[in-house]
C-alpha cells in the first residue's frame, strides 16, 4: 500500500505530542530550571593524546560563587562508564586520550562565571604521537593508546572455498569504499539538571535511551544505591543513537551530590561536537566475483573501523557490519575479516542503522559495479541472488521467516521511478545541457533487536487507575520518533480505548517498568508483543470486575471508548471512572497486568545474530550539475516490508527522516578531523540537509503482509530507512555520468566537467 | 554578590544613535571596545567562535534613519540608493529593486535562511567582504557612502575591496547607504538586451557562504556581440574582484562557442581563491569558470535555465 495520509484515512490520527512541539510549548528537560540552581560545566582536553602531568583546580575553587571543583579523585564509585564495557573515564586521572576527554567539571552560580573558572584550573600536559588513522593504528609501528595494543575488536565470518570462487568467476570487482563521520545533529544537544534530593536521593532529568541503564552506571560512578537515583529521560529533542551513552550525567550527579543544590548542564553545540558520538567511519576493502549467469560465487570483505579512544558499543557496530557486508544474497563462498581501531580520533559510538549504513554501501556497491560488467540489470542481478524466503540468515543462523525480501524486490520493480529508466526524457535539456539525470537503487536486509548473546528485556504495564484512566507504562523513550503515538494507536486499535481514556507513563525509572532499552528497531515490535501479551489478560480483569459491578454476565460486555459497553449493541454501561470507583468502593485489587519477555532470538551461538528483519528497496532520481559536479536527489520511492504499519505517520516519519539522514550521509555531512582534531566544529561547516537538498519527492509502499500463524508482528523500521538510500545515489549518479563513487560524502569535484561549448 | 570578575561578567552598554553623525562619533569617542551592530546575525557567529571579541560597547544602528530606505537617488538620474541597514528579506522582495537592479535579489535569496535574512543587512553582509552581496554589488559598479569626520564619502565599492585586498583593512567609517548607478538598471523597455546573472555554489544548497559566487552582466549589441560586460567572482575567504582579464577579452566580441573556450581559459588563470580546509583550489577554479561561461553562453543564447539550479527569473 502506498503509504500517505489519503491512504491511512481514518489511522492518520494527530500525535498527542505534536501540538506542543510544534508551538513550541512543550518543555525539554533541557528547559527546565530551578531558582537555586547551578550551572555546569566540564573542562575537556586540548590535546588529541597526552599524559596530565597536573591539575590544580584550587584557583577555580576559590573563586567566589563557584561551588565545585571535580576531578578524578572525587569520585566516590567507579570512574568510568559504558553501556558494553565500561572503559570511558568519567574524569582522566592520567592521560586523555582524545579531546572530548574530561579532566575537571566545575558548578557555579553562572554560566559566565563557570566558564571563567574552568579557565582558572591549571592542567599540565605531556602531549603524546596522535594516532589519527584507523588502518596505521594497527601497524606493528604505531603508538599505542593502550599497553595491549590498538585492536579494540575483531569479528570474522567465513564459509566455503573462496580462491575456488574467485577462480570459477566470470567477472570480479575489487574496490574499497569510505563512508564519513556523521553526527547525530539532533536538534537538542546533550544536558539535563540534577537535583538531590531532602531524602538523600537524586533525580536526573536527562535525556537518554534507557533510563535503568543510566541508573545502574550513575549507582556504579556515585557509590549510591540504585533506588536512590531516579532518572526521568522523556521528552528528547532527538538521539538517533547519540544519547544511548551516558554523557553528561555523571558530571551533573556529581556536581549536584558534591554541592547539595540542583545543576544544570546543557553543552553548547561546539562541546556537542567535540565530545559527543558519531557513526563510526569505515573503510571496507570489498572482492567479489560473478558467474557468467549472474550468480555471487565469492564475496570477500576487510572492514576497518575508527573506533576513537573508547569502547562505546564499537564491538556491537563491528559485529553488525560483519553480519551486513554479507546482507540479503546467496553466496558460493565467503571471507569477511573485520576490525576496530582505537585511535585519537573523534569518539564513535552508536547510531541509527549501527553499522548497516556502511556495509551496505560497499556491499550494493558491488552488486551494481558487477551488474555493469555483466552488462545485466542490475535489479534483475540482486533478484537471482536474493535469499530466499526459508533461507537462513547473513551468518547461517536461522531468522523468522517472512516473503519481505521477494516483496519489496517486485514493489521497486514495478515502481513508476524505476520504470522512467528508459525514458528518454531523462537526458539532459538543450538550454542546460551540464544537468545530467539517472536512477538507481539498492537493496537493504537490516537486523533489528539487540542479537544474541546480548540482554534484551522487553515488557510493560497496564493498570486502571483510581481516576479512570488507562495507563499504559513502558521503559521506552519519546525523542520525536512518535512512540508515544503509536502506543496510543496500539491501544486504541486492539482494546477499543479511546484516546482520551489513556495515559502514557514513559520515561521516568520511578514508576516505568524496564522494558529494554530504545533502540535497535525494536520498541514498537516490543509495546505491540507486551500489548499482545497484556490485552487477554488486562482485559479480561477488566470485564470480569465490570460483570460483578455492573450484575451482567462477562460475555455480554465489551471494552470501548469511554468504558464498559454492551457487547450487542455497544451502548456505554458504564465508565471507566466509574469502574475505578466501584473497585474501590469494594475494596478490591486494582487492575494491573504487567508482562516481561525478551526480544526474540535466533538459536545459534553466534553473539549479535539477529532473528528480525526488515527488508526494504530503494530507487531514487538524481540530477547531477556537471558545472559544479553538485548532486541534487529529485525522486525516491521506498518500499518497505516490516509488517504491519502500526502507526501511518509515525511510519512514514521513520523513512522520510531516515532517508534525510541517508542523504546527509552521501551528500553533505562529513566530521573532518585533522590530527585529532575537529575541523568541522559547529554547524555552520558540519552540514545537514535543508529542506532544500530534500525538495524532491518520496514515496512509501508499505508492505504489510506477513506469512500465515506469523507470531511477531510489525518489524523494526527505525532504521531501516537510513541504510538504503546512499549506494542508492551512488548508482544514480553513475547512470547519470559514467562516474563510480567509492567515498561519502560525494565530493562533487569528482563529478565536476570542464565544460565545452561546441 | 560582588564577583571580582564583575567587568568581565557585565552585559554591554547598548547605545542608540538617531543619526549617522551620532552614531560615528560614539564609535570615535569610545574606540575599539565599541563594535556598530544592526542585523547582529554575522557578529554572533564570530562572538561565539571566538573570532571577534564580545564587545563592551553596542552601538545600535537600528534606529538611525539615514541608513534605512530604498529607492531611486532622483527622478533624473536614475540610480538608486539602498540605505545600508535594508534588511536582505526586503532586498529580496522590494518589487521596484527587483526590475532595475534583479542581481539584488537574486544575490539576497542565495544567502542565509528566511530567519536570518529577516534581520541581516545588506550593507553588513557586503562589508563582511566575504558574502554574496559584495560580489553582486561589484558587477553592478556599486559606490559606497560614508560617514566619517570628513563628513559623507563617497567611493566605488571595487576601490574599498581593493584597499582590503591590500591589507589597508578597516572600513573608514560607517557605511550610510549603497548607489547603484543608473548605468547598470536595467532597461525599461521589453526588447533591451541586457541579461544579468548570479550564481552560487556552497557545500550545501541552501543556509551557507559561497564556496565560489560568480555575477555576470552584460549588454549585447544588435548583432549579439558584448557592447559592456561586468564580471565579478568570490567565494571562500576570498574578497571578491571583478574579472577584468575576462571582462576585456569579451567585450566588443561576438560570443561564439571560441571566444567561451577563450574566457573559461582566463577565468580559470584570474580567478584567485584563498586556501580552503574543505575544498580545492581547483575545483573551484573550474567552477568559477565553468560558471562564469555557461553564464555568457546562456546570456547570449536562447536563455532557459541558469548553470546554478531551478529558474532564474532575472535572465
Amino acid at each position: 500500500m502506498l503509504l500517505n495520509r489519503e491512504t491511512s484515512g481514518g489511522r492518520w490520527r494527530i500525535r498527542p505530542d505534536g501540538t506542543g512541539k510544534v508551538t513550541g510549548k512543550l518543555a525539554y528537560l533541557t528547559d527546565l530550571s530551578l531558582p537555586n540552581m547551578l550551572i555546569g560545566r566540564v573542562l575537556r582536553s586540548p590535546h588529541p593524546h597526552a599524559y596530565i602531568r597536573r591539575i590544580d583546580v584550587s584557583k577555580a575553587l576559590a573563586m567566589p560563587g563557584v561551588h565545585a571543583a571535580l576531578t578524578a579523585k572525587d569520585v566516590p564509585g567507579l570512574n568510568r562508564f559504558g553501556i558494553a564495557r565500561p572503559d570511558y573515564p568519567v574524569f582522566c586521572e592520567d592521560r586523555v586520550r582524545f579531546i572530548g576527554d574530561a579532566v575537571a567539571a566545575v558548578g557555579a552560580e553562572t554560566a559566565e562565571l563557570a566558564e571563567l573558572a574552568l579557565a582558572a584550573i591549571e592542567v599540565e600536559y605531556e602531549p603524546l604521537p596522535v594516532v589519527d588513522d584507523p588502518e596505521r593504528a594497527i601497524l606493528d609501528d604505531a603508538p599505542l593508546l593502550y599497553p595491549e595494543g590498538n585492536v579494540f575488536h575483531r569479528n570474522e565470518f567465513k564459509f566455503g572455498d573462496i580462491e575456488a570462487g574467485f577462480a570459477a568467476a566470470a567477472h570480479i570487482v575489487e574496490e574499497t569504499y569510505s563512508t564519513p563521520r556523521q553526527m547525530h545533529t539532533y536538534m537538542e544537544t546533550e544536558g539535563g539538571l540534577f537535583v538531590p534530593g531532602e531524602d538523600g536521593r537524586l533525580t536526573a532529568y536527562s535525556p537518554t535511551q534507557h533510563g535503568f541503564m543510566d541508573r545502574m552506571q550513575l549507582s556504579r560512578i556515585l557509590a549510591k544505591p540504585e533506588a536512590e537515583i531516579r532518572v526521568v529521560s522523556s521528552p528528547i529533542g532527538g538521539s538517533f543513537g547519540g544519547k544511548d551513552e551516558l554523557n553528561v550525567q555523571p558530571y551533573g550527579a556529581l556536581l549536584a551530590l558534591a554541592t547539595g543544590r540542583p545543576v544544570k548542564l546543557h553543552n553548547s553545540r561546539w562541546e556537542s561536537v567535540r565530545a559527543g558520538l558519531k557513526r563510526h567511519p569505515m573503510k571496507i576493502r570489498m572482492k567479489t566475483g560473478v558467474d557468467a549467469d549472474g550468480r555471487l560465487v565469492a564475496h570477500r570483505a576487510y572492514v576497518v573501523a575508527d573506533k576513537g579512544p573508547y569502547s562505546t558499543l564499537g564491538a556491537e557496530v563491528l559485529n553488525f557490519a560483519t553480519e551486513h557486508v554479507v546482507g540479503p544474497y546467496r553466496y558460493g563462498a565467503v571471507d569477511v575479516d573485520t576490525v576496530s581501531a582505537y585511535t585519537n580520533n573523534g569518539m564513535s559510538g552508536e547510531f541509527r542503522g549501527f553499522g548497516g549504513n556502511q556495509a551496505i554501501f560497499a556491499l550494493e556497491g558491488q552488486l551494481d559495479r558487477l551488474a555493469a560488467l555483466l552488462g545485466m540489470d542490475p535489479w534483475e542481478l540482486r533478484r537471482r541472488n536474493l535469499r530466499q524466503a526459508e533461507d537462513p540468515g547473513p551468518l547461517g543462523q536461522p531468522i523468522s521467516v517472512t516473503g519481505g525480501a521477494g516483496q519489496v524486490w517486485e514493489s521497486l520493480a514495478g515502481s513508476a521511478l524505476w520504470g522512467r529508466r528508459s525514458d528518454p526524457a531523462l537526458r539532459s535539456s538543450s538550454t542546460a545541457p551540464w544537468l545530467l539525470c539517472g536512477i538507481g537503487s539498492a537493496y537493504v536486509m537490516h537486523g533489528a533487536g539487540l542479537g544474541v548473546g546480548i540482554p534484551d528485556p522487553a515488557g510493560g504495564r497496564l493498570e486502571l487507575r483510581a481516576d479512570g484512566k488507562i495507563e499504559a507504562a513502558f521503559g521506552y523513550e519519546e525523542f520525536g520518533q512518535g512512540l508515544i503515538a503509536s502506543l496510543t494507536q496500539m491501544l486504541v486499535e486492539m482494546f477499543g480505548f479511546a484516546e482520551r481514556d489513556i495515559v502514557v507513563t514513559i520515561g521516568d525509572t520511578d514508576v516505568v517498568p524496564d522494558s529494554g532499552s530504545t533502540t535497535a528497531s525494536r520498541a514498537t515490535s516490543m509495546m505491540w508483543q507486551s500489548l499482545r501479551r497484556m490485552r487477554g489478560p488486562f482485559g479480561g480483569k477488566l470485564l470480569e470486575a465490570a460483570s460483578v459491578a455492573l450484575g451482567k454476565p462477562a460475555d455480554a460486555l465489551a471494552l470501548g471508548e469511554g468504558g464498559i459497553r454492551a457487547a450487542e449493541n455497544g451502548r456505554l454501561l458504564m465508565n471507566y471512572a466509574s469502574l475505578a470507583a466501584s473497585l474501590a468502593a469494594s475494596s478490591a485489587q486494582p487492575i494491573r497486568t504487567q508482562t516481561r519477555f525478551s526480544y526474540p532470538t535466533s538459536p545459534v551461538d553466534r553473539v549479535g545474530a539477529h532473528y528480525m528483519y526488515s527488508y526494504a528497496a530503494v530507487a531514487v532520481e538524481v540530477e547531477v550539475n556537471t558545472l559544479t559536479g553538485r548532486v541534487r536527489v529529485t525522486d525516491q520511492y521506498h518500499a518497505v516490508a516490516a509488517g504491519p504499519v502500526i502507526n501511518p505517520q509515525g511510519y512514514l516519519g521513520q523513512i522520510e527522516g531516515g532517508s534525510s539522514m541517508a542523504l546527509g550521509f552521501a551528500l553533505t555531512e562529513d566530521a573532518v578531523m585533522d590530527g585529532g582534531h575537529y575541523v568541522t566544529k559547529n554547524l555552520d561547516t558540519y552540514l545537514v540537509p535543508t529542506i532544500v537538498e530534500q525538495s524532491g519527492g518520496v514515496t512509501v509502499d508499505a508492505i504489510e503482509e506477513l506469512p500465515e500463524g506469523d507470531e511477531h508482528g510489525p518489524r523494526g523500521i527505525g532504521e531501516l530507512g537510513s541504510v538504503g538510500l546512499a549506494p542508492a545515489i551512488a548508482e544514480a549518479v553513475y547512470q547519470a555520468t559514467g562516474k563510480r563513487v567509492s567515498k561519502l560524502p560525494i565530493d562533487p569535484a569528482l563529478l565536476q566537467e570542464r565544460f565545452r561549448f561546441d | 554578590m560582588a564577583y571580582p570578575h564583575g567587568e568581565l561578567l557585565r552585559s554591554p552598554s547598548v547605545w542608540q544613535p538617531v543619526s549617522a553623525e551620532e552614531a560615528w562619533r560614539l564609535k570615535r569617542e569610545i574606540g575599539t571596545g565599541a563594535s556598530f551592530v544592526a542585523g547582529g546575525t554575522l557578529l554572533r557567529t564570530q562572538w561565539e567562535a571566538g573570532l571577534a571579541p564580545y564587545p563592551a560597547h553596542m552601538i545600535d544602528l537600528t534606529g538611525v534613519a539615514e541608513l534605512s530606505g530604498c529607492g531611486p537617488v532622483d527622478e533624473e538620474d536614475g540610480g538608486w540608493r539602498i540605505g545600508a541597514i535594508t534588511t536582505l528579506a526586503q532586498c529580496r522582495s522590494h518589487a521596484g529593486l527587483f526590475a532595475a537592479y534583479p542581481l539584488i535579489m537574486e544575490a539576497a535569496r542565495t544567502i542565509a535562511a528566511p530567519a536570518v535574512r529577516n534581520l541581516a543587512t545588506i550593507g553588513g553582509n557586503a562589508l563582511s567582504r566575504t558574502g554574496d552581496m559584495a560580489t553582486a554589488l561589484l558587477a553592478l559598479d556599486s559606490e559606497l557612502l560614508w560617514q566619517n569626520d570628513a563628513g559623507t564619502v563617497l567611493e566605488p565599492l571595487s576601490d574599498w575591496l581593493d584597499r582590503e585586498r591590500a591589507g589597508l583593512s578597516g572600513a573608514p567609517g560607517l557605511l550610510i547607504a549603497i548607489l547603484l548607478p543608473a548605468a547598470c538598471r536595467m532597461p525599461i523597455t521589453p526588447n533591451a538586451r541586457r541579461r544579468c546573472a548570479f550564481h552560487k555554489v556552497g557545500r550545501r544548497e541552501a543556509f551557507i557562504p559561497p564556496v565560489v559566487n560568480v555575477a555576470l552582466n552584460v549588454e549585447l549589441d544588435g548583432d549579439g556581440a558584448v557592447a559592456d560586460i561586468r564580471i565579478s567572482a568570490g567565494g571562500g575567504t576570498m574578497i571578491p574582484a571583478r574579472l577584468a582579464a575576462a571582462e576585456a577579452l569579451v567585450r566588443g566580441r561576438l560570443p561564439d562557442a571560441a571566444l567561451l573556450e577563450e574566457l573559461h581559459a582566463v577565468v580559470m588563470g584570474e580567478y584567485a581563491p584563498m586556501p580552503d580546509p574543505l575544498v580545492g583550489e581547483d575545483y573551484r577554479r573550474m567552477t568559477a569558470a565553468n560558471l562564469a561561461a555557461a553564464a555568457l553562453w546562456q546570456a547570449s543564447g536562447a536563455g532557459g535555465r541558469g548553470p546554478g539550479e531551478g529558474e532564474k527569473p532575472c535572465c
